[in-house]
This record gives C-alpha cells, structure tokens and sequence, in this order.
C-alpha cells in the first residue's frame, strides 16, 4: 500500500469509519512513519477544533414551508408555459391576418409585399430553427456533463 | 426512506405524482441547502437555488433511471444551477468552469454552535473557520460541510454525491489540508 493511501485512511481512521482490519494496517503504518503520525495528530486538533460547530441552518419554519415554496414554483412554471402557448397562438393568429391581407393585396406596393414576405419567412425559419434544438436538447440529459 | 421505497415513489413522481415528489423533497431538502451553500456562501441564495434545482429535477424526472439513487443525478442539476448563478452574479463570463469552482467561496459561511455547551467556542473562532471554508475550492467546502459540519457518515456522503468511500477519503485528505494551512494563514494555530 503506498504512503499516499495511507493519507487517505488516516481520514477513515481518524473519524472511526474503518474496519479493524484497515485500522490495525493504519496503526501499523503510523508507529513506523513519524510525518503521519505528526498529520495525524494535526488533523484530530482541526477535528476538535470544528466538533463543537454546526452549519447555521435556516430556522424550522422555515423547512415546514420549503415544499410549498416548492410546490408554487411547480404551478407557476405550467402557468407561464400555458400563458406563453396562448400568446404564441392568439399573435400567430393576428400576425397570420395581418400579413395575409398585406401580402395578397395588389394594392400595397410590391417592394412592401416582399418585405412582409420575407420577414415571415424570416421568423419561421428562426422559430423552427429553436423549436428543433429544444427538442434535442430535451432528449439528451444536459446534466451529464457535470463532473461531481 | 430505503432505496426501494425511493425507487418505487420515484416511478410515482414520473407519473406526474407531486404528493410523492413532496417526500422526495422532504428527504433531501438539507443536504440539497448544504451542497448549494458550498458553492454560493449565501443562505438565502443556497435555499432559492435548491428548490429552483428541485423544480428542474421534477421536469426532467422522466428521463431518470429510477433503480439508480437520486441524489447524485439531482446534485448534478443542484451543481449547474449554482455554477450558472456565480457566472451571472460575478458576472466572470471569460472565466471557465473550473475557475469559478476555485473561487466561488467570497462570501463566508455562518457557523453556530452545536449545541448550547458548545456555544462557549468563541464567535470569532467560528467566523474565522467560516471565513477560511469560503476560501477554500467547493469541491473542499462541500465535502468539509458534509462531514466536519453536519457530521455525515462516510456512506452518506459516498452516497450522497454518487461516489466511492475511498474518493471521500482523499477528497476528505486533501480538503482538511487546505482547510488548515487556510486557518494557519488566518493565524489560527492547533
């Protein structure tokens, strides 16, 4: 076993997580290795040092509220998906109207016509350009790159 | 909660079961705040992103392999959320990821005492280990914060965050170093 994994094991020995086996190896090690034996000794001060310290927690209430908090950004976030669908359809909707009359009418000055034209064509094209890496995206898991 | 009972009420949520999905939250909602804490320092912003982490996890929950534990797969959103959040408080956009997991710690972190005996430990003493936590990389504070701070076992850690015992031991190794020679900086001898 190198020097380096015994490092490691004076962790499990110094908070008791090892087995008697492992323990007995560490205390092998450390009567014949005075830098881990002096580690050690430093590493169970620091110990002692932080025992008596908690992490300061949020008060109780605050813990019985945490699912409802939770549970209110769940329901926000389907009302402002079902809003941004309306929105979407009831614009299209106009939009679709508007430029139609616009485009089709002889009397509207042709460079306008394709204009309008084109600047539909244009927001298809970017709206099916985003829909389609959503929707790779969303089959692909985007947390799997984080290293833990 | 045993991992069959998990896995059984994570098939529940996947279904769209937000009563089941309360218990997961329940489960995890602290060391979801400890972890988010590790990277951001504030308490506030640890607590916002840890339920914005849970709301993602909800969402994608279909695609979660439900024999597997969840809590490592839901870190892994926890931990892109609270690296998302720095970029856009600290506004570093030039800096890469593993700069921001170096810095991240400004903001020191609030110790108590554990209990009222122990409230004889000084309060500047636990400023001063507050304060050299938030210098330390997260990987180090998140892994001190488990074990020293809320006093995790090994296997809870290890299944925590999805890794081996050994890994928790030298994480463990290398975070107690930094921590010390940081106390050692801040002229806290032990």
């Amino acid at each position: 076993m190198s020097h380096d994994t015994y490092k490691d094991l004076m962790m499990g020995y110094l908070d008791g997580e090892l087995t008697e086996l492992e323990a007995q190896r560490v205390e092998q090690h450390l009567e014949g290795c005075a830098e881990c034996r002096e580690e050690l000794e430093s590493f169970r001060k620091l110990k002692e040092m932080t025992q008596p310290m908690r992490l300061a927690m949020p008060d109780d209430a605050y813990w019985e509220r945490y699912w409802s908090s939770v549970y209110n950004r769940l329901e926000r976030r389907a009302g402002w998906i079902l809003l941004s669908i309306g929105l979407i359809a009831v614009t299209s909707y106009y939009v679709y109207q508007l430029a139609a009359r616009l485009v089709l009418n002889p009397g509207v000055a042709t460079p306008v016509r394709f204009g309008v034209a084109a600047l539909i064509i244009g927001l298809c094209t970017l709206f099916v350009s985003v829909l389609r890496e959503r929707i790779v995206l969303l089959r692909s898991d985007k947390y799997k790159r984080i290293r833990r | 909660m045993r991992p069959t009972d998990e896995a059984s009420i994570i098939e529940r949520c996947q279904k769209g079961d937000k009563e089941a999905f309360a218990l997961i939250v329940k489960k995890y909602m602290k060391p979801a705040y400890y972890v988010a804490l590790s990277y951001v320092g504030r308490e506030d912003d640890a607590l916002d992103l840890s339920q914005d982490a849970f709301v993602n996890a909800f969402r994608h929950l279909k695609r979660f392999d439900s024999t597997r534990s969840f809590f490592p797969w839901f870190y892994s959103i926890l931990k892109n959320l609270c690296m998302n959040h720095l970029v856009r408080v600290r506004r570093h956009k030039e800096d890469s990821l593993d700069q921001m997991e170096e810095e991240c710690g400004q903001v020191p972190i609030a110790i108590a005492a554990a209990d009222p005996e122990a409230a004889m430990v000084s309060q500047d003493l636990r400023e001063k280990v507050g304060a050299a936590l938030a210098r330390l990389k997260a990987k180090d504070r998140e892994i001190l914060i488990l074990q020293h701070l809320q006093d995790l076992s090994y296997r809870e850690i290890a299944d925590l965050l999805g890794i081996p015992i050994g890994t928790v031991m030298s994480r463990l190794y290398a975070a107690r170093h930094a921590l010390r020679r940081e106390l050692e900086r801040m002229g806290v001898s032990n």
